[in-house]
């Protein structure tokens, strides 16, 4: 009977990790590389000027009052977000009037050069945002459709997650084993210590990810069992609003930001600030709220201070009043986004998920690594179904990171005026994807693998050099400049060319040691040895 | 965080010493079976003990979170030294968590 459950869920297992698969590696790695989001835009905009060390948070409130002021007139709120380890440049941002007939107004927001003061014009780009929304909001399909399709996918992840653990029969005497094996042993190996190592961080973000959506998905709920009033009851107390303050149109001078800020750095006691909000500015009732780092992933009412800017006085604000539901709900989201981390814990974030999506991959290729002796048997070369999950593979695991190094190749190649560039950067991204996607189609299975590996070691390699050619943002000047953010961009993409580099070179020692060890058994002349025979007489050719 | 990542390390090498296979691998002499006896509740003593500190330097909601981002890094580094480099992992576990007190950077995560 226990057996027989095992077995069942073995199978179950198998088949919804290989029917989902590809879309939850495209989700997982997107989603990873989310994390970097405002690292990953900031080096698509090369026209925002370096990092400026030596300037303290009062010199660079000044500059963005200056601004405002010249530039924001008549807006109710301004907010200034100031330089932080992910974004080095000084940002300020404001919301106008609505316009008849709807409810808010347009937010405008620009970067502002700190040495002139001035506002920086960037290339039109997608940026990190629009890669990291490609994995909930699958880009060409309609919101509500692919809101389905990532729950969905999200789903049967939370079923494999807890099957896995299901039919791992060793999880603790092999909790720390891995044996670099050949084949199957070796792929099962790889599948389960990536399972098992990260295995909070895997329920984690499949079980908060279908949160996101819980009103699409619990539709029913939500449509039969509540009615309008209720809904926005619950949604209130979810995400619970404080008013702000309002203007009276009565015109008043206030207190530099600057000097505000000092209540704030005595509230906290430290000099770690990370956003200010301006209500009714240049108004008598004038407030400025600062908001530090996050240090709560739910809601720290001290990380805000808020202040009456035309007296100076600390304002004493009710705190926020979360249900426990709320708490939960909101908490689930920072976890999943990583809101609170810091650079260290942010590194961690990507390894886990890319850990997540190297598991989604070894998964993959554990279906057909496992399959490949018994098919090759076959007399007429193997099925349909296998070959097209072969292809698959290939075209998505490999061809998918080198999709996205030609979505920043086309932030960088494309010209700059053209019309329609931010949608044409993910265009060239999709068409690269599905151009890899079928190529495997013609080539015979290891050397597509082979061959994709190496090209995506090439592009990876080759990008920064590009950005050489293109920018004066690139490589050298950023370790000049000490610009840190930007030099990791451009290092980690060197990093992840020579991990391609290698898998190539790995993989093509792996194929010639396993045919010369096939043809010192020297089997019968089958099949599939002639086939072996004509790939090496191509290779050999090529060589 | 780092300081998390460097303790979470020698406390999965004690676990991992106290299985047989493992212990094979990484030591070349004998070891006491009393010795033995003591990996494991001193590898969830000090479990506990970084626990505490996580809690203790980044507060109940993030603490937890970050421990176990640095328990996977720990587990992860380990796995790959016990296939590669199985050798060096006690001189690694002794070293770590020196480091980790001796440095001078201030925490930040």
């Amino acid at each position: 009977m226990k057996d027989n459950f095992r077995q069942s869920m073995k199978w179950f297992h198998t088949w919804v990790g290989l029917i989902v698969g590809w879309i939850l590696f495209f989700m997982f790695l997107t989603g990873t590389l989310g994390y970097f989001y405002q690292e990953i835009t900031r080096w698509m905009e090369p026209e925002r000027p370096f990092i400026e060390h030596n300037i303290s948070n009062e010199q660079l409130i000044n500059i963005a009052q200056t601004y405002l002021k010249k530039n924001a007139q008549d807006v109710d709120e301004w907010d200034i977000d100031l330089p932080t380890a992910r974004n080095q440049n000084l940002r300020v941002g404001w919301r106008h009037p609505p316009e008849a007939g709807k409810k808010r107004g347009r937010y405008e927001s620009s970067v502002v050069d700190i040495a002139t003061g001035e506002k920086v014009e960037s290339r039109a780009t997608g940026g990190g945002r629009l890669l990291y929304r490609m994995h909930y909001r699958l880009h060409y399909l309609s919101t509500k459709i692919s809101y389905w399709i990532v729950g969905f996918c999200s789903m049967l992840m939370l079923l494999a997650v807890i099957t896995g653990v299901v039919i791992h029969k060793k999880i603790f005497t092999d909790f720390f084993t891995f044996r670099a094996k050949k084949g199957l042993p070796g792929w099962l190996d790889i599948h389960n210590v990536l399972s098992v190592i990260a295995l909070p961080f895997h329920f984690m973000i499949t079980y908060s990810g279908l949160l996101f959506f819980l009103f699409t998905y619990m539709a029913l709920s939500t449509n039969l069992q509540t009615n309008e009033d209720e809904y926005r009851e619950m949604r209130k107390e979810i995400y619970p609003r404080t008013p702000h303050a309002q203007s009276t149109n009565q015109p008043a001078k206030m207190i530099d930001i600057s000097v505000l800020y000092q209540q704030a750095k005595n509230s906290w006691q430290a000099d770690e600030l990370s956003t200010i909000e301006v209500f009714a500015a240049n108004d008598s009732n004038a407030q400025v709220r600062f908001v530090r780092h996050e240090t709560d992933i739910t809601y720290n009412p001290n990380d805000e201070v808020l202040v009456n800017a035309i007296t100076g006085e600390m304002i004493t604000h009710t705190p926020r009043e979360y249900t426990a539901a709320g708490i939960i709900h909101n908490g689930f989201f920072s976890l999943h986004e990583g809101q609170f981390a810091g650079p260290i814990a942010r590194w961690i974030y990507f390894f886990t998920g890319l850990i997540g999506t190297a598991m989604i991959a070894s998964g993959l290729i554990l279906w057909t690594t496992k399959r490949k002796p018994q098919q090759m048997k076959k007399p007429n070369g193997p099925d349909f179904g296998y070959r097209l999950v072969e292809q698959l593979n290939i075209g998505t695991i490999v061809g998918l990171p080198i999709a996205i190094a030609m979505y920043f190749y086309a932030n960088r190649l494309l010209p700059i005026d053209m019309a329609d560039r931010v949608n044409w950067e993910a265009n060239v991204m999709f068409i690269s994807w599905a151009l890899l996607l079928v190529y495997p189609a013609f080539r015979p299975a290891n050397k597509a693998w082979h061959e994709q590996l190496q090209l995506a070691a090439l592009v990876y390699i080759a990008l920064p050099l590009v950005n050489i050619l293109t920018t004066d943002k690139h490589l050298i000047n950023s370790l000049l400049q000490q610009d840190w953010g930007l030099a990791a961009f451009d290092l980690t993409l060197l990093g992840v060319g020579c991990c391609f580099a290698f898998s190539a070179y790995k993989y093509k020692a792996l194929t010639v040691d396993k045919k010369t060890s096939r043809q010192r058994v020297k089997q019968d002349k089958s099949v599939g040895n002639e086939k072996l025979l004509q790939l090496q007489r191509v290779s050999k050719g090529n060589g | 965080m780092l300081i998390l990542i460097c303790l979470c390390f020698p406390a999965m090498v004690l676990l991992c010493l106290a299985m047989n296979k493992h212990r094979e691998q990484v030591l070349t002499q004998t070891v006491p079976k009393l010795m033995i006896r003591f990996f494991r509740p001193l590898a969830w003593l000090l479990l506990m003990f970084t626990a505490y500190l996580s809690i203790e330097l980044f507060g109940w909601s993030i603490g937890p979170a970050l421990l176990f981002g640095a328990l996977t890094i720990a587990v992860l580094l380990l796995t790959l030294l016990l296939t590669y480099r199985a050798k060096i992992v006690p001189q690694l576990a002794i070293v770590l968590p020196f480091m980790a007190s001796l440095s001078v950077v201030p925490i930040n995560f």
